[in-house]
């Protein structure tokens, strides 16, 4: 991690294109292997293909909704503060299984109709909401730790309120906040495995249905084990080599 | 008075009030500053004087009395104040740089976002700035990496980049090693003869002496003492301004 730590940018570009090859050629060798991995060499990669596009999809869409419940858990608007608890609080409070058999089956029934959502958006859905209420309390304790001497030292400058989120909080807040989000992270890549439920072929799901149908689950399990250690070890490299970047002029 | 003819008013305090709670901050202030005019504001602590300062550009707000910043009533209008926070600079007493910004964009920021200078313009007055006050080699450091009288220069830099009519200091020399005070007051003292207007809260007597025009003295609230530097120290017209003064150099 020492490597990550002094050169984030060409540990983000290193884990970036790693996870690239890895998805886009891990059928190569796996084809290379005995049975029962190898004739199923493609299977496994159109699963990690499709756990990675839910980790991006619901990782993006949980820090966007991580900083505006975060902010809004912080408003001095009453009913927005009141809105931003019930949404931590009644996903918090709930098991993330349940949450995307809801969006599965409840959903669709109050959805407008010709508004049609494949399993893979309500999976993408349910995950999204689930990350960003854990991410708002991380967000929430990033902005808290920001001193207010760099919010006077803004206004006093002129910057607009807007301006001095974004320019001045924000950015600071990530310092605090990135260890967190990126936990919450590389539990979200595992996490995502909730989704075989809903039909979903992710990566746990591919591996459920080679072992039944090669009676093998030994090699089978192992090797999507491995697939999601890459995974996440490309995940944190990421996270890590981004969190060395804020990390400029940072008192210790 | 140093100048014969008379400057025009560019702050104008009437009946200014603020309480904190049960305790009663400013009683009753009212005073008129003048273009180019320099006034030290002493006291002891908890007199007030640092309130005063923070509400001319309302970094507290004034519970009663009226505040005119060159023809402007401060108020809780958002465009008014944003006028106004443009005209006052401010320099804080534990500096306030941006921690996660290089000390050029420390300086940039304000006049790109609020000016809406292009950065190469900016970023040329930033540099003029930082040699102004004798810290050009450093542009690309990040705060944390410069002493503290290094960054209560920039921080004045950083004021002076939004072209303000008037600078106020909040005990700029307060947090500083003694061995970094006089290279903050030799920065305040060049700007002092350039005809700026300045309102220094201070516990720097010799400075106050030297380079003010005007000394204000607070206590409890209320403005005991508004005279020259010459009268205030050597003939303070009342008992508090006496003992205070004899507590002061009681240190030197």
């Amino acid at each position: 991690m020492n490597w990550t730590r002094q050169h984030p940018g060409w540990a983000m570009f290193a884990a970036m294109i790693g996870l690239l090859l890895f998805l886009w050629g891990m059928a190569l060798p796996l084809a290379a292997a005995p049975a029962p991995i190898g004739p199923a060499a493609e299977q496994f990669a159109d699963g990690a293909r499709i756990t990675v596009g839910l980790t991006l999809i619901a990782g993006s869409a949980g820090v966007l909704i991580g900083v505006l419940a975060g902010l809004g858990k912080l408003s001095n608007f009453w009913p927005l503060r009141w809105f931003c608890d019930s949404y931590v609080w009644l996903i918090r409070g709930t098991p993330l299984l349940l949450q995307i058999l809801f969006v599965w089956l409840a959903l669709p029934t109050i959805m407008p109709a010709g508004v049609e959502l494949s399993d893979f958006t309500c999976a993408a859905i349910a995950l999204s909401l689930n990350i960003g209420a854990y991410n708002t309390e991380c967000v929430r304790a990033g902005i808290l730790a920001v001193p207010h001497g760099q919010v006077e030292a803004a206004r006093a400058l002129g910057l607009t309120p807007v301006q001095t989120f974004i320019d001045v909080i924000l950015p600071q807040s990530m310092r605090v906040a990135l260890p967190a989000l990126a936990n919450n992270l590389a539990s979200l890549v595992k996490d995502s495995s909730l989704a075989y439920a809903i039909s979903v072929v992710e990566l746990t799901m591919v591996g459920y249905r080679v072992q039944a149908e090669s009676y093998q689950p030994i090699p089978v399990f192992v090797t999507i084990a491995a697939i999601y250690l890459i995974l996440t070890t490309a995940f944190t490299t990421l996270t890590a080599a981004l969190e060395a970047q804020l990390d400029v002029g940072q008192k210790r | 008075m140093s100048s014969e003819a008379i400057p025009r008013p560019i702050i104008e305090t009437r009946g200014i009030g603020k309480r904190f709670g049960s305790f009663h901050a400013l009683k009753d202030v009212s005073a008129t500053f003048h273009e180019g005019q320099v006034t030290a504001i002493v006291g002891p602590s908890g007199s007030g004087k640092s309130t005063f300062l923070r509400t001319l550009n309302r970094l507290e707000a004034h519970d009663s009395g009226e505040i005119v910043i060159d023809g402007i009533v401060l108020s809780d209008d958002i465009r008014n104040l944003n006028a106004i926070r443009r005209e006052v600079g401010m320099v804080f007493q534990s500096f306030n740089l941006f921690s996660h910004l290089t000390i050029l964009r420390n300086l940039t920021l304000a006049p790109m976002r609020v000016r809406r200078m292009a950065r190469a313009a900016a970023e040329e007055k930033a540099m003029n700035l930082l040699e102004r006050v004798g810290l050009k080699t450093q542009a690309g450091k990040y705060p944390v990496q410069l002493s503290g009288g290094q960054q209560q220069r920039v921080a004045i830099a950083r004021a002076l980049a939004m072209d303000p009519k008037v600078l106020l200091f909040d005990e700029p020399t307060s947090a500083l090693d003694p061995e970094m005070v006089n290279e903050v007051l030799a920065v305040m003292r060049e700007l002092a003869y350039s005809g700026i207007t300045m309102l220094v809260v201070t516990h720097e007597m010799g400075f106050a002496r030297e380079v003010a025009d005007r000394v204000i003295f607070f206590d409890e609230g209320v403005i005991l003492e508004d005279t020259t530097p010459e009268s205030f120290f050597s003939n303070p017209g009342h008992e508090r301004a006496r003992a205070f003064l004899s507590q002061v150099r009681h240190g030197y």
